[in-house]
């Protein structure tokens, strides 16, 4: 693909990542299904067994279970990982110039970006579907 | 410029003949490497939910209170401040970058001052920075509060 065109998805990213981060942050915050709207409920000051608060795994297990959320989540994965590994591709090819090495670099995010996709993918299907 | 290239990221850092900018481009590969990496982190922490609650809660609890010491709210704070300047930056690079928001081409006289990077440009930087202060308060307060101003 022309760099001008990985160019042009980059911002395309970049801005669905402002979108999709944006609701990332509020699921955690406005619109987590906790009945309080903070990140951690302990049982006490002293006792840091967590008891509720957004990161509670029965209201972060809320949100994976519902399909918009789920849906939300898939695509924000599949935009930020693309941006990320390509933004990594240009740093590096930036600092290591030449035909192989940009062959090294663009392979070797590719596939490291792929694992951490399938992963990512893995993660929010078993736990909408489980 | 090919003595320039060979220094690599060390020249990112270099403040000498360069202006805000640079100072900016600087920042944003710094904050987008760090994000990428936390990225590559997080992925794999949330695939913990996988594992039960137990699981689940105990790694939340040991990521807000590292090693017995309360951590979390300053490690999310960094975060956040590394995401709102890289998103907000990068918002108007995507802006600036395909050419808008720029002075009309002009020739350039003596003493070759850059007015691309005055009047509208400059404007946005201010917009920018003032959108990453507010949107960077809202969130430190959350963070440490649970109050959503």
């Amino acid at each position: 693909m022309r760099e001008s065109k990985i160019m042009f998805l980059q911002y395309l990213t970049g801005l669905l990542i402002l979108v999709f981060g944006g609701l990332h942050f509020l699921a955690l915050s406005f619109l987590t299904p906790s009945p309080d709207k903070q990140l951690y409920v302990y049982q006490s000051a002293t006792n840091h067994t967590l008891v509720g608060g957004a990161l509670y795994y029965n209201y972060v297990l809320d949100i994976y279970k519902n399909l918009a959320w789920a849906a939300v989540f898939e695509l924000f994965l599949t935009v930020v990982t693309f941006h990320a590994f390509n933004g990594f591709r240009i740093i590096l090819s930036e600092q290591f110039s030449g035909p192989t090495a940009s062959k090294v670099i663009s392979y070797s995010m590719l596939i490291i970006g792929l694992i951490v996709f399938i992963w990512g993918t893995r993660t929010i299907l078993l736990a909408f579907l489980g | 410029m090919l003595i320039d290239n060979k220094k690599g990221w060390i020249s990112w850092f270099n403040p000498i003949k360069y202006g805000m900018d640079r100072w900016l481009f600087a920042l944003h590969r710094l904050t987008g490497i760090f994000i990428g990496l936390y990225l590559i982190a997080h992925i794999f922490e949330t695939s913990n939910i996988l594992k039960g609650p137990l699981t689940w809660n105990n790694l939340m609890v040991f990521l807000d209170w590292p090693f017995g010491v309360h951590l979390g709210p300053y490690i999310l704070s960094i975060l956040l401040l590394a995401v709102v300047f890289h998103g907000f930056n990068g918002l108007r690079l995507t802006i600036v970058e395909n050419g808008l928001m720029l002075t009309k081409p002009y020739r350039p006289d003596y003493p070759y001052e850059p007015k691309s990077l005055k009047g509208w440009n400059l404007g946005l930087k201010i917009l920018t920075a003032i959108l990453m202060i507010v949107i960077g308060i809202i969130g430190i307060v959350y963070i440490f509060t649970g109050v959503l101003l």
